[in-house]
C-alpha cells in the first residue's frame, strides 16, 4: 500500500510539474501569437468597407516612435499592436502594381518587428532592437508609396555600436527613441520626406 | 476505497491514457533545397554551435532526448519546436526575401547578446547547448558580417 501511495504521488508531481510547464509555455505563445486573432478580426472589418491605408500604418509607427522617446515601453507595445492591427486593414487594390511586390515584401517584416516589440512591454531595450529594423521597412514604405505627412529622416550616429540606426519622424525637431529622454537630442535631420497630394 | 485513492487511481490512469497520444517527430534526412548552406558558406566552428545550441528547435531536425517519448514532456517539445520553426528556421532561411534575411541575422546577433536565446528553460535541461563566452563573440560576429555583406547588395 505504502509503495502504492508513493507512487502515486510520484506521478501526481510530475503531473503538476508538466501541468505547471505547460500553462507558462501556452501563456507565452499566447503573447507570440496575440495578433492572431485581431488579425482575423480585421479581415472581417475589411470585407465590411473599412479599408485602411499605409498613411494609418506609419501614424501607428509614429505614436511608437514617440513611445519610446519617453521611455514608455508599455505605451510603445500597444503603438506596436495598432501597428499589426492596422497593417492588416491595407487595402492593397490601392497600389501600384510595382508597389505591391514591394509592400508584400516589406509587410510580413513589419508585421513580425511589431509583434515582437507588442509582446515585450516590458523590456524596452529589446523593443528598440525591433524599432531599428522597423524603422528602415517603414523608411523604404514611404521612399515608395508616399506619406500624407511630411516627415523627417533622422539618423542616431551611437546607437547600433556606432553604427548608426535612422528613424521617421513627424517633427523637424530632434527627439531621439533609442536612447530616450537620456540623450534626447542624439540624432541629425537627414532628409525631408514631403507629403505628397 | 476510499476517495483519495480513487483520485489517485484515476490520475494514474490519465497519466498512462495520454502516453498514447504522441505527437509527429520533427525529423527530416535530406538537406533542404532552401537550406541556410545553400546559400551561405558557414564556418564549420559556427554550423557546429548552430546545431549543438540552436538546431533542436530551429531546423527540421530535432536531437530529442529520452523523455520526449513520455507525455505530456513530448507535447511541451513539440509546441516549443513549432514555436522555434515559425519563428527561425535555418533548413529554410534560403528562402525567405532578402529583407527577411537580413532581419533575422539580425536577430539572431541581439538574441545572443541579450542572452534570450537559447532560452533558459533549454540549457537548464541541455547543459551542451549552453554558450560560452566565445561561442556567443562566434555566432554574433558571423550573424552580422554575413547581415552586412546581404546588406552591401
Amino acid at each position: 500500500m505504502k509503495t502504492f501511495l508513493s507512487i502515486a504521488f510520484l506521478f501526481v508531481s510530475i503531473g503538476f510539474v508538466a501541468c505547471s510547464n505547460n500553462n507558462s509555455s501556452q501563456e507565452s505563445s499566447a503573447t507570440n501569437s496575440e495578433t492572431t486573432p485581431e488579425a482575423a478580426n480585421t479581415d472581417n472589418a475589411d470585407a465590411q468597407k473599412s479599408a485602411g491605408t499605409i498613411n494609418d500604418v506609419v501614424s501607428h509607427y509614429l505614436s511608437l516612435k514617440n513611445a519610446l522617446t519617453n521611455d514608455n515601453a508599455s505605451e510603445a507595445a500597444s503603438a506596436a499592436k495598432e501597428i499589426g492591427e492596422s497593417l492588416a486593414k491595407v487595402d492593397e487594390s490601392s497600389l501600384a502594381p510595382d508597389q505591391k511586390k514591394m509592400y508584400a515584401d516589406i509587410k510580413d517584416d513589419i508585421k513580425e518587428h511589431a509583434e515582437h516589440i507588442g509582446a515585450n512591454g516590458s523590456d524596452i531595450e529589446h523593443q528598440r532592437e525591433h524599432f531599428d529594423l522597423l524603422s528602415k521597412d517603414m523608411i523604404d514604405l514611404v521612399n515608395v508609396t508616399g506619406s500624407s505627412l511630411t516627415l523627417y529622416k533622422d539618423f542616431c550616429p551611437m546607437y547600433n555600436n556606432k553604427k548608426g540606426a535612422s528613424w521617421l519622424s513627424e517633427t523637424k525637431e530632434i527627439k531621439n527613441p533609442y536612447y530616450g529622454k537620456g540623450m534626447s537630442k542624439c540624432g541629425i535631420v537627414k532628409e525631408e520626406i514631403k507629403a505628397k497630394g | 476505497m476510499n476517495w483519495a485513492k480513487k483520485i489517485l487511481l484515476s490520475l494514474l490512469m490519465v497519466l498512462i491514457l495520454i502516453q498514447f497520444i504522441q505527437p509527429a517527430r520533427n525529423k527530416s534526412s535530406e538537406l533542404s533545397s532552401t537550406d541556410i548552406k545553400k546559400t551561405f558558406s558557414i564556418p564549420e566552428n559556427v554550423q557546429l554551435v548552430l546545431q549543438i545550441s540552436c538546431y533542436d528547435c530551429h531546423s527540421n531536425n530535432t536531437n530529442y532526448p529520452w523523455y520526449s517519448k513520455i507525455q505530456p514532456f513530448g507535447w511541451l517539445l513539440a509546441k516549443h519546436i513549432k514555436n522555434g520553426k515559425a519563428e527561425l528556421n535555418f533548413n529554410e532561411f534560403s528562402s525567405y526575401s532578402l529583407r527577411r534575411q537580413i532581419s533575422k541575422l539580425t536577430g539572431i546577433g541581439n538574441s545572443v547578446k541579450d542572452g534570450t536565446m537559447p532560452l533558459t528553460s533549454y540549457i537548464l535541461i541541455h547543459k551542451n547547448a549552453r554558450l560560452s563566452n566565445e561561442d556567443k563573440a562566434l555566432l554574433i560576429g558571423w550573424a552580422m558580417s554575413t547581415k552586412d555583406s546581404l546588406s552591401a547588395n
